[in-house]
């Protein structure tokens, strides 16, 4: 399971931080104080547990609806700003719900630059999986 | 068009599309029925517009943050990646394709819409 730490190493990372499927904010770093903070961290939590809720959604309906598989379940929700991007993962979540586990781990997430971002390394070290080549 | 024959040209991309802003067009290239299309411009205008809303309220929060205006959105699945930058969307197998490179051609590609548009 990824740390606050290892999301830190990330290339352009400003931020990671840990939140609740409510949104409430848990545990953070921030790289950049005088660009960001624990109250703006705090809206943006909210707002990727409910984007993730959503995505989950209709993940969820496009499989019914439709002949595609491969969409459910959503793996990372990446909001793309104009500056930076916000990449969150409640995969592990997943993973304690098929072991039947009724206390899951917080949701995780990292703010990265767009310069510099990659993407899929957000992916992978969400997951605990090496980026493929 | 262009930029959805550029979208389906590169490795991964099983689909691609175009929304308008008001709800009432769409079009689309690949894999897709005209159904799924309608349904999938539906989804993305819908989130897209939902970003832009929460983008302001950062915004207003505190201004200058680097999110907003908003550019787009990911959603990553086990098999297959959704990617929306402004009103255009594709579908990549996740197997075959780069969401970096996607992203980034698109950023690069897609015009930034203005916020009277959304």
């Amino acid at each position: 399971m990824a740390t606050l730490d290892a999301l830190m190493q990330l290339p352009g990372a400003m931020a990671a931080f840990e939140f609740r499927g409510s949104g409430e904010l848990l545990e953070h770093r921030i790289a950049y104080p005088d660009r960001l903070n624990d109250s703006i961290l705090d809206l943006l939590a909210h707002m990727c547990a409910a984007n993730m809720s959503i995505a989950t959604m209709q993940a969820r309906g496009w499989e019914r609806m439709t002949s595609m598989k491969g969409f459910y379940p959503v793996k990372a929700f990446t909001l793309v700003g104009f500056d930076w991007s916000v990449v969150v993962s409640g995969l592990h979540r997943e993973q304690y719900k098929q072991d039947g586990k009724f206390s899951l781990p917080p949701f995780m997430g990292v703010v990265m630059s767009n310069e510099t971002a990659n993407y899929e390394a957000a992916f992978a070290a969400l997951e605990n999986q090496e980026p493929t080549p | 068009m262009s930029i959805m024959n550029d979208l389906l040209a590169r490795p991964g991309v099983v689909a691609a599309g175009e929304y308008a802003y008001r709800g009432d067009r769409f079009s689309y290239r690949g894999d897709l029925t005209e159904e799924y299309a309608r349904m999938a411009s539906i989804m993305c205008r819908a989130t897209t517009m939902g970003m832009n809303m929460e983008g302001g309220m950062l915004e207003a929060l505190q201004p200058r943050s680097g999110l907003h205006p908003p550019r787009g959105w990911i959603v990553h699945g086990p098999d297959h990646t959704v990617c929306v930058v402004a009103n255009v969307f594709c579908m990549i197998d996740n197997a075959k394709g780069s969401i970096n490179d996607v992203i980034r051609f698109m950023r690069v590609t897609v015009p930034h819409a203005s916020i009277d548009l959304i």
